[in-house]
């Protein structure tokens, strides 16, 4: 029942972030005649859908909750006083920390999932279509390096005390990490750009002119960020296993 | 069945140079009430999140109903078999009181339905409401429901009685005394030394993590007494008898607190001439008090002295 706990836990962000999204892509679909129209440059509904959604907005909140679903565990629990109640169930602390990691991770499955269902049933409404094959696939990338945002702070919030320290530490590490991306030698290397892999922006599986995609999705580099990701929370529950409450 | 369902040995808890626990050594007798006594900071919560495994002692072992403390696995059959209130009661906020008896029930075999209802009326905990915003004495009647609706083999409640009302105080009281009829040991601290006495079988009392008093509380009541001398000169010196655990000397008054041979340090009072004597009983209050405010006063005097050398 650990699987309980973790859901009531990030329920408010899960159901909040995904309303919010499925709110935000919808208001984008709707209002797509006046944007489009207002635009200095004329775009297909495609583009207009991948500019809006998968390279600002969408992103943006994406990864935002990403972070917020990372920041919880035992020792935002120590802070709020219910570190006690936990620790004194039958349940180890492996369980614990692995249950709140699962339950966290569906928040950000489901956050990269609400604009693929979103986006293809929404756009029959203003006689447009958006491919579920695209939705899906900008989905995935979501997953995974969505999964990198959440790891990294989900170990920041077992190693930092307080009950929001790990958020607001791992907002600047993130805009850190986008400022290094500037640095000529890490453009040689293009797929260590999480912002850049997440929407397919110069990478080789997306077509910049018709704003698809079109190559095969980075399987290695996405498989890559989830072991990144379980490694993060890995670490966060041998931390917990050796600490103190 | 094991006659000792607590034992530490040498049980030791460091934090840098704080020693809350120091070599302590305790056992618990099964099916008992224990109250376990020690002002604040004398190592009483370090020593419950050791033997529960929310701290690894910094040496030193401990068992619980047989299962090794510091062994993580084993310390999950503890919890597993034990029931546990802890000091700050802390629940989950974002839950109803419904929501978390059926959460919590989860993980235990033993949960009686029963005893849940009896309580739930008992305490007329509302079971639709959310748990943040039950006051902190509905808060501690859901946390002791939770603990006292399974029949463990062992019942840990840190300052149990904090925060409610004295009829609930009453109605947890005589379930504590209840309880070992049931196979349930029951092992509490308190500082609320008038509720131990009236509940308790044995007595553990520590003082900076080492144990001061180990004993049954009959047997306190027995061999424990306050005798006091009178004189009409001043106080000759006093020989130290077997028993005078402190003396207390007042102008031409001496006041001894015995643990036992209380008559042999009567006599002794008559031999150097003192006017009056006195045997007293004493209470446990009185016997605290007595253990542990020298210490307590060095310790301020200390602390005193620390602020002042660093100011």
């Amino acid at each position: 029942m650990l699987w309980y706990k973790a859901w009531r836990e990030t329920r408010i962000v899960t159901l909040g972030g995904v309303a919010a999204m499925a709110i935000a892509c919808g208001m984008i679909v709707w209002f797509e005649h006046a944007m489009r129209d207002n635009a200095e440059v004329p775009m297909s509904y495609v583009a207009y859908i991948w500019k809006s959604v998968y390279n600002s907005i969408g992103r943006d909140i994406f990864l935002f909750l990403c972070v917020i679903l990372g920041g919880g565990g035992l020792l935002q629990e120590r802070a709020q006083g219910t570190a006690g109640f936990t620790l004194s169930l039958p349940a180890s602390r492996g369980q614990i920390v692995f249950w709140r990691a699962v339950m966290g991770y569906a928040g950000v499955v489901a956050l990269a999932l609400t604009p693929a269902v979103v986006l293809p049933l929404a756009s029959p409404y203003r006689n447009e279509i958006y491919p579920v094959s695209q939705a899906l696939g900008f989905s995935l990338l979501w997953a995974g390096c969505g999964a990198v945002f959440y790891g990294f702070t989900f170990l920041l919030a077992h190693v930092l005390e307080g009950e929001y320290t790990a958020i607001l530490a791992a907002i600047p590490s993130l805009m850190f990490y986008g400022v290094l991306q500037g640095l000529p030698w890490m453009e040689r290397l293009p797929m260590l750009n999480i912002f850049h892999v997440v929407n397919g922006e110069d990478m080789p599986y997306f077509n910049e002119g018709l704003h698809l995609l079109t190559g095969p999705l980075p399987w290695l580099p996405l498989g890559a960020m989830l072991v990144l990701a379980s490694g993060f929370v890995f670490a966060a529950g041998r931390r917990m296993r050796l600490r103190d409450f | 069945m094991l006659e000792r369902v607590i034992q530490t040995d040498a049980l030791t808890k460091h934090y840098g140079e704080f020693h809350a626990v120091n070599a302590l050594n305790c056992s618990v007798r099964a099916e008992r009430i224990t109250g376990f006594l020690g002002r604040n900071g004398a190592g009483k919560s370090s020593t419950i999140k050791m033997l529960l495994g929310m701290i690894r002692p910094t040496s030193g072992t401990g068992s619980v109903l047989g299962y090794k403390i510091d062994d993580p696995k084993q310390s999950i059959e503890i919890r597993q078999r034990i029931a546990y209130v802890g000091e700050d009661k802390g629940l989950y906020g974002y839950m109803t009181v419904g929501q978390l008896i059926w959460f919590t029930r989860s993980f235990y075999a033993d949960w009686q339905p029963d005893v849940e209802k009896r309580l739930l009326a008992e305490y007329r905990l509302p079971l639709g409401r959310k748990v943040k915003a039950l006051s902190k004495g509905m808060r501690t009647k859901l946390a002791l429901l939770l603990a006292l609706a399974r029949r463990p083999a062992l019942l840990i409640l840190d300052e149990p009685t904090e925060g409610l009302d004295p009829v609930s105080i009453e109605e947890l009281l005589q379930t504590l005394v209840m309880a070992p009829m049931q196979g349930t040991t029951v092992f509490f601290s308190s500082h609320q030394l008038s509720e131990v006495e009236r509940v308790a079988d044995d007595i553990l009392m520590i003082d900076r993590g080492v144990a001061v008093l180990d004993m049954p509380l009959e047997q306190i009541r027995e061999n424990y007494r306050r005798v006091t001398f009178g004189f009409g000169h001043p106080v000759p010196t006093l020989p130290q008898l077997d028993g005078m655990e402190r003396v207390r000397i007042e102008g031409r008054q001496v006041s001894i607190l015995a643990s036992r041979n209380s008559e042999a340090i009567a006599g002794m009072g008559h031999e150097v001439g003192a006017a009056t004597v006195d045997v007293a009983p004493i209470s446990l209050r009185e016997i605290f008090l007595e253990t542990v405010q020298e210490q307590n006063k060095r310790d301020q005097e200390a602390h005193w002295e620390q602020t002042h050398a660093l100011v």
